[in-house]
């Protein structure tokens, strides 16, 4: 396997879903086949997903201003600087991150990229991204595949 | 500090719990005047959002209120439903839906044992840096909650938010083969459940004891998760009919969810510390002679060591599943017929956190005209404050880091789900 990208996000909480849209969009433009793309529900499948001898990119929204920008972040940017991850119930991303480089040493991912989309706080309950953070979507694949070399 | 000064010690942001909560102890003249647990997650108008809606999408709904537990509260809204339009759900469809809540008391459970309580016991300020000198043991407890996590996959149709559960049962059943390989994990995971409940009853805890005034489902044979009567250590014992009667939720000044007190003797406690008060007996007997190992007694009201009965309630989950999967026979049909009508349904059931209530009244055609949600939370609030002004008093000679932290653990032992407890409310803030 090339690499892992793993998409974050509630898909209903609107904006906050641009991570699993994004992982949508590399599936229906094609990816070579050895580069996975697969989705992260919850804390401890994160944990273990990060658990790989391929490089790791993480996909997930993160709140900051204006909405719709496309950053390239480290896990420690996230922790250190914020701004703060929002898609994950329980431990943040930054956390499933260390927690599994703790755990596993020796088979965690050799590196792991933060793909992240600013969006403003969600405030409601909508399967629809907002305008801003949808044009973000193909600069977001763009800079996946740019990572994963696709 | 002295006398006659005040002091504040302010929680800003409570770490390790869901949802935004604070917390602020106000101590004037040496003595604890004020404890107020703020509750500022925004509120989520659940409840409003579903008058006008079809009774079919109660569970759909609800799910989305909670992403560590969504099952509680499919299953209140179903079994409410049901209650309305008098269905029964029995055989092998209410043991799919057991079997659903024990993989949810799993997950639930575990992560509250080894990811946000344990380093409270053990000096660390959160699971990471726990992980790095007890690996293998954080380790066993994602794969602990795992376990659980399969469960509602399988059954829910998904991990998060599930989608699977429908009023009258199932949209699809599965297939006894399907259950095959979570019996081969859950073998593994009762093991290392009893391994949890040993290695947690080793921690040392605080002397403190309340005399609270539990209150939990009741179920005749079994330990309560879907079904029973309300009762409490002072002798409430009611159907979820009676519910209103006797329980009243209240707006406070300082929080965004309401509080709930019992109309004739206020402030009570659900959850695992209730539950298993009222139902020691109920437990399975592995369960029943780990408690007893870990020293447990018929009753624990130290909020300190419901770290250990969690964990007995995970062993008891992991055990009730591995039964329910032994048993199981796939049923000829997913679901049994509903129609709709008007009446109004009421249902408890046992949310990992505690008795979670909902009522809902119908139209003729099944439009949701009224929905009413009590979470645990919302019922425990009453409950933390008046447990942190006891704590504190007697602390307060403690250096303010210190007492902070020790306020912070204290909150963590109800594992509270703050954003579950927030409602709509009609805020009028006075700025005279």
């Amino acid at each position: 396997m090339r690499a892992r990208v793993i998409g974050l996000g509630q898909a209903a909480a609107g904006d906050d879903g641009v991570g699993l849209v994004v992982l949508d969009a590399l599936r229906a433009r094609g990816v070579p086949a050895d580069i996975e793309l697969v989705r992260a529900a919850e804390d401890a499948t994160l944990v273990s997903l990060l658990e790989t001898c391929a490089p790791v990119v993480l996909v997930d929204a993160v709140l900051g201003t204006p909405a719709g920008e496309v950053l390239e972040l480290s896990p420690t940017d996230l922790a250190r600087h914020g701004p703060r991850a929002v898609s994950t119930h329980g431990l943040g991303v930054p956390d499933a991150v260390a927690l599994a480089r703790t755990l596993a040493p020796d088979t965690v991912a050799p590196s792991v990229h933060v793909v992240a989309v600013t969006i403003e706080r969600p405030a409601g309950y909508t399967q629809c991204l907002s305008p801003a953070v949808a044009a973000a979507v193909p600069r977001a694949v763009e800079r996946v595949l740019g990572l994963v070399g696709g | 500090m002295s006398d006659g000064t005040t002091r504040t010690i302010k929680v800003g942001y409570l770490a390790r719990v869901e949802g935004e909560g604070g917390l602020t102890v106000t101590v004037r003249r040496g003595r604890v005047e004020q404890v107020r647990l703020e509750i500022f997650e925004p509120p989520r108008f659940f409840e409003a959002l579903l008058r006008g809606r079809g009774f079919t999408e109660a569970p759909d709904i609800t799910a989305r209120i909670c992403g560590i537990c969504p099952i509680a509260y499919q299953m209140s809204a179903v079994h409410a439903m049901e209650d309305a339009l008098d269905v029964r759900v029995e055989g092998q469809l209410r043991s799919l839906r057991r079997l659903v809540y024990c993989g949810e008391w799993i997950e639930s459970h575990t992560l509250h044992v080894y990811m946000l309580h344990a380093p409270d016991f053990l000096g660390y300020p959160d699971a990471i840096a726990m992980a790095r000198d007890h690996r293998e043991t954080v380790q066993r407890g994602l794969r602990l909650k795992k376990a659980g996590n399969a469960i509602v996959a399988l059954l829910g149709g998904r991990e998060i938010h599930p989608v699977n559960v429908r009023v009258g049962g199932f949209y699809r059943v599965p297939e006894r083969a399907e259950l095959a390989p979570l019996a081969d994990e859950l073998a593994w995971a009762r093991d290392a459940a009893l391994e949890t409940v040993r290695w947690v009853a080793r921690f040392e805890f605080p002397d403190f004891e309340p005399d609270y005034e539990f209150v939990a489902l009741r179920h005749p044979d079994e330990y309560p998760m879907n079904e029973g009567r309300i009762a409490s250590s002072a002798g409430l014992d009611v159907t979820a009919h009676e519910y209103d009667a006797h329980f009243v939720e209240e707006h406070v000044a300082h929080s965004n969810a309401l509080q709930s007190r019992l109309r004739e003797r206020g402030a009570y406690l659900c959850g695992p510390l209730a539950r298993y008060a009222l139902n020691a007996e109920r437990l399975s007997p592995l369960a029943r002679e780990a408690a007893r190992d870990a020293g447990l007694g018929p009753v624990c009201r130290n909020p300190f060591r419901s770290i250990v009965v969690r964990a007995i309630e995970i062993l008891h989950a992991c055990d009730e599943a591995l039964r329910l999967i032994a048993a199981y026979d796939r049923p000829a049909e997913p679901s049994v017929d509903v129609a709709p009508r008007a009446a109004t349904g009421c249902a408890a059931t046992e949310a990992p956190r505690g008795l979670l209530y909902h009522r809902y009244r119908l139209a003729t055609d099944g439009t949701i005209e009224d929905a009413k949600i009590v979470p645990p939370t919302s019922q425990n609030q009453k409950s933390m404050e008046e447990d942190l002004a006891r704590f504190v008093a007697p602390r307060l000679a403690l250096p303010r880091d210190e007492l902070t932290l020790r306020c912070e653990q204290a909150v963590r032992n109800y594992d509270p789900c703050i954003s579950c407890a927030t409602h709509f409310l009609q805020l009028r803030i006075d700025e005279g």
